[in-house]
Formats: C-alpha cells, structure tokens, sequence
C-alpha cells in the first residue's frame, strides 16, 4: 500500500542526511583552504625568524611545540651545501625552491616555502596530509552533531507528516460515521484547500446517495401502501370463498378470487417495471430501435383489452423511425399509454396511435375519445398512485408515473394536451437521433 | 340493519356488500366523498364503514361534517394508512372505531356489531324480550330456548322491531332497513316477512297498527 505519511517521512530524512553531507564536504574544502593559508604564512614567518641564524644553522633549536606539525628545516649555504637538516633521519629532497611550492617525495605531498638569505637559503616543508587532518577533523566536527540529531530530526519529520495529514484522518473519520441511515454531508469547516475538493466531491456523492435512497424509500412505502388494497380483496375474496352459503356464491367468490389475483399480479409487474425504469439509471445499452416496430408491439399487448372494450384500436406510422434506445422499455411505454387511453375510453370510442420522424426528432402521440385531463391536474396525474376519478376500469395508478419515467431515460418529453375531437392526447417528442 | 359503505375500490367495495348482505346487513354503497356525504344526509343508515382516501372529498372531512350536524351515526374507518398519527386523526375526526386494510372479514363484522351495540347503549349484543333471543353474533333467533329458523330479510325485519319494542315501525321504515337504494322493493316483501315470522313466533309475537305499521308488545 502506498503512504503519503511513509513517503514524506523517508524523503524528509534522506533530505536532512543529503544536506548533513553537504554541509560536511562545504567545511572540509573551507577548513582546508583556510588552514592552507594559515600554514602557508606560518612557513613563511618560521623562515623570515630563522634568517638570522643561518650562519648558526648546526645550533638552531626548533620551537617544541612545533613537533607535532611536521616541520621540516633545511638550510643551505651560499655554496649550495646544506649545513643543517631539523630532522635528519628524514630522507629529503636536496632541492631549493623560492617562495611556495608543492613538493613530492616518495609519494607523500609536502608544501615548501624557500627564502633567500644573504647566508643561503632556508626552506620550511610541511606534509599536506597533516593540513588535511585538520580540514578533516573540522568537517567531522559539523557532520557528527547532525549525524546525532538525526533521530530527533526522523521523529520532528514524523510529527510534521502526521499533522499535516491531520484533515485526510479527520475527513476519513467521518467518512466511516457515513452509512446508508445518516448521509449527512462532511463539514467543511477550516479545511485546508487541497482538501476542500475531495470534500466537496464526497459532499455530491452523499446528496446524490441520499436522493436516491430516499426515493427508494419513497417508492418502497409507496407500493406497500398500495399493495393493501389487491391484499384486501385477496383476503375478502377468500374469506367468502370459504363462508359461501350456496354453489352459485361459491362459483362467485371464485371468479372474483381470481380477478383480485390477476390484479394483484398486474401491480406488481407495474412495480418491477416502474423500478426498472428508473430515469437515473444510465443509457448504457441503448440500441438502435425503430420505434414504429415498439409501436406495434405494444399497441398488441393491449389489443384484447381494447376489444373488450369495444374500443376502435388503430396505429398510423410509417416505418422506420429510428432512434436510440431500449426496445422492449418503448413497447412498455406504449402499452402503458394505450392501455391508460383505453381504460379511460367510454365503450364505442377510438385510441389512435402515430408515430412518424420529424425534423424535431421522433414523434409518439396517443389520442382518445375519453373525458381528457383538466389542466390543472395534467401534472399531478404523472405521480405514482394517483388516479383519476373518472377510471371506468381499476388501473395501478403506475401507467404515467412509468410512461414518464421510461420517457426520461430517453431525454424524451411527454406533454398532455386536448385531442382535436375531445379527449386526451400524449404527445412524446424524443430528441433526434445524432 | 343498514350500512354505509363508502370506498373507491370497486373489487373492495363488492367484497365486503357481498359480506355484509349474507350477515343480513342492507348496504349502500358510495364510492366518493362528495356522494357519501350527499347520501349521510338521509337518517336511515345505522352504521357506515368509510374509507378515507375518496375522489372528490376525503373521508376525513366528511365524517367532520357529519359530526358536525350533531349526526351521531357509528362510523367505521377503513383504510391503508396504519401510521399512529392517522388513526389518532381518524379517531378525532369522530370516528368509533379504526380498521387498517387488509383486514379480516370476521374483525370487520364484529366491530361493527360492537358499534352498533354500543350505540343502542346495550353491554350484551344480543337482545331478550320475552321468550324472544335474538343474536347478532351467530344471526340465530330462539323462542323459549328453541332455535328458530328464519331468513335474512325476516330476521332483519325483527331486529328492527326488537330494538325498540313498543315503537312502531312502517312499512316504508321496514323497507329502508331491508333494500339499499339501488335495490328493487319487492311489492308486498314487508307483509310475506311479517307473516313469514308470525308463522314461526306466533301469531302475538308481532302486532300491527292498522294503518300505520308493526310492533311489538313491551312487555
């Protein structure tokens, strides 16, 4: 698993150990080009003090507490014969340079300063390894100290991490709070702009959660509400099946019985569909669809009711009228929409069906010889459950609420209006095919 | 006996008037709030089951109405909604007893021979006079510890005359207990009950008022 917190912390100590180095190299080159300078004028003030010795060379005492830095004195008299060696076990170079020099002898580096006298020459040699030391030992004086704080900087670099990521701790806290009963959004009090948009999002995300639980929650009291009444007969109907008096009162109750269970099944096949259809859901497995050919289909689902009826059925199209779509929820849309036209349609009346392209887009209209719809209720009529007073045949009160909601995952609109002789008349305008 | 049924559920509303006429029950039934409170205008209803979501005019606001008036007719509501604060509503309104659809037949009959009996302020629902026993519960009728057989219509017809004995009753009012308006009246129906009970009670049991209707005796 990846961490933000892990991934800060190592950064922030390879950061301080980077730098501990840096700091380190930075001293030592300063430390060494410091102490190169110091020593180069220290040779030179050791030469320029022995200047008048020269004629003394064999008896010249070397100051004790220059031992320990290497010092090596040579003099040489005007001949070129050198007549005194400070160390002489040590094999040096017979060689006079004046003024500065870098020196080599079996393989170690020396720094030499030779000086002109009137008497001969004086040369002072130091080992460049015993300036380098020094350089050393002062970088190491900086880099140690960072090297033991490092443990505080680790644990300071933990800290600093895990306040910063305080906000992420706290918006999951909340998150976790979150269940299907309590979609309250997160507060966004002083929260720190990175963080405010994921807030924000997750804000969306829990409205859009909560409006749709709701509305399953809805639909859910809705239908169990309207499930009592097919329930209601269901039990009347069996309660007089079993206290009929006579054949004739059984031979009733029975037929009744089994109409209340052919409603019963009708509201709950309008139920599923209604669930099924919902205008949220995506156009994902939309199709080409010819919307004459749903037309047809559905106009024959509803053919024996209108018959029944006594109900002159006719579509009007002319094929194709092509669209996008879902075919089987189209035909459920027209048969929906017919079944309702029919069910309103006094005995001897008519239901046209068309469906043609237009430059709009395609076009789906159902008009009746019913009573129509008052405008002032053509809204409400596309609610779940309602029904108009004037129904000559019990319907679910789902026909509209799924003819609108099937419209809508179709970005189609439905508009009621008065059919030219009286009636109903539902236009359906889908948007053109792009 | 008559009953009001109002409820706009036609499967529902078939159901229970097939129930209620095998108990013996005469029922109208109206099937929205606007003809429900145009038929509470006439008396002649002893109870009425009222659903309360009704086209036109809800169920609540007719029973309100009809409170009003000062009508004190037992009211039955029926109906879907089973939340507390409903039947707290439904009670208020001026209700006598509260059913929640599905409900069971039997339940149903029963509250309503409970509300019938409390609104003839009797504790016992069945009546004695005499050697006369009438039980609403079973729909039986004894003399003198003996069951007597009788139909629906001649066993509604002495209901009515127990209620009150001593008051007399017309024919006309006999007619109202037995036929719903949509039912047709039979032309001489009361006289064929009349003699029908006299036959199986007793020529004393019933008496008429020449002219005016039938009693029966107080004491």
């Amino acid at each position: 698993m990846k961490s933000i917190r892990a991934r800060l912390q190592i950064a922030l100590i390879i950061l301080v150990a980077l730098v501990s180095l840096l700091a380190a190299a930075v001293t030592y080159r300063r430390v060494l080009s410091e102490t190169s300078t110091l020593f180069d004028y220290q040779l030179r003030q050791m030469a320029l003090s022995l200047r008048g010795q020269v004629s003394l060379a064999p008896r010249i005492e070397v100051p004790p507490e220059q031992g320990d830095t290497d010092f090596v004195i040579q003099i040489w008299d005007i001949f070129g014969a050198r007549t005194y060696l400070s160390r002489p076990g040590l094999p040096m170079i017979n060689q006079t340079v004046l003024g500065y020099a870098d020196l080599s002898l079996h393989g170690e580096a020396w720094r030499a300063y030779g000086l002109q006298t009137d008497a001969g020459v004086i040369q002072i040699a130091q080992p460049v390894r015993v300036r380098e030391a020094l350089a050393r030992a002062a970088a190491e004086r900086v880099v140690i100290p960072l090297i033991l704080l490092l443990p505080i900087m680790i644990a300071a670099a933990a800290w600093i991490v895990s306040r910063g990521l305080l906000p992420l701790r706290y918006v999951t806290a909340e998150m976790q709070r979150r269940d299907v009963r309590s979609l309250a959004p997160l507060g966004a009090g002083n929260l720190p702009r990175e963080i405010e948009p994921l807030v924000g999002e997750l804000n969306r995300l829990l409205a859009r959660l909560r409006e749709a639980f709701d509305a399953q929650r809805a639909f859910i009291s809705d239908a169990a509400h309207e499930l009592r009444s097919p329930l209601t007969v269901l039990r009347l109907q069996l309660q007089l099946l079993e206290r009929a008096p006579d054949e004739a009162a059984r031979l009733e109750a029975r037929g009744r019985l089994g109409a209340a269970i052919g409603r019963a099944i009708h509201l709950v096949e309008q139920l599923l569909t209604l669930a099924r259809s919902d205008p949220r859901e995506t156009a994902a497995d939309f199709a080409p669809v010819d919307l004459a050919a749903a037309a047809a289909l559905g106009i024959t689902d509803t053919r024996d009711l209108a018959a029944a009826r006594h109900i002159d059925l006719s579509l009007e199209s002319v094929p194709p009228v092509a669209l996008m779509g879902d075919a089987e929820a189209l035909r459920t849309l027209v048969r929906n929409l017919v079944d309702n036209a029919v069910r309103y349609t006094p005995s001897g009346g008519s239901v046209k069906v068309s469906c043609r392209a237009s430059a709009e887009g395609p076009l789906l209209e159902v008009s009746d010889t019913g009573p129509g719809i008052a405008a002032a209720d053509r809204e409400r009529v596309f609610d779940r459950f309602y029904r108009r007073a004037a129904a000559l045949e019990s319907g679910t009160g789902l026909g509209l609420a799924i003819v609108k909601a099937i419209a809508e995952r179709h970005g189609a609109h439905v508009q009621l209006d008065d059919a030219p002789g009286g009636g109903l008349r539902v236009v359906i305008r889908f948007p053109p095919p792009s | 006996m008559r009953v009001l049924l109002v409820e706009d559920d036609e499967m529902i509303a078939q159901g229970l008037q097939t129930a209620l006429r095998q108990a013996a029950f005469t029922v109208d039934w109206m099937r929205d709030g606007k003809s429900a409170a145009a038929a509470l205008q006439s008396p002649v209803f002893d109870a009425v089951l009222l659903d309360l979501g009704l086209p036109h005019r809800d169920g609540i606001d007719v029973l309100r109405e009809l409170r009003k008036r000062g009508d004190a007719t037992p009211v039955i509501v029926l109906t879907a909604r089973d939340e507390i604060q409903h039947r707290v509503a439904g009670l208020d309104a001026g209700a006598d007893d509260y059913i929640v659809k599905p409900f069971d037949l039997d339940e149903v009959m029963a509250r309503l021979r409970s509300v019938l009996r409390r609104a003839a302020g009797r504790g016992d629902s069945s009546i004695q006079h005499g050697n006369l026993r009438l039980d609403p519960v079973t729909r039986t009728i004894e003399r003198g510890g003996a069951p007597v057989n009788v139909s629906a219509h001649e066993y509604a017809v002495l209901e009515a005359l127990l209620q009150r004995p001593g008051a007399v009753l017309s024919r006309a009012q006999l007619e109202d207990r037995l036929y719903g308006w949509t039912e047709p009246i039979g032309s001489n129906a009361v006289e064929v009950y009349i003699h029908g009970l006299r036959r199986k009670l007793g020529a004393d049991a019933i008496r008429t008022l020449r002219g005016v209707g039938y009693f029966i005796p107080k004491s």
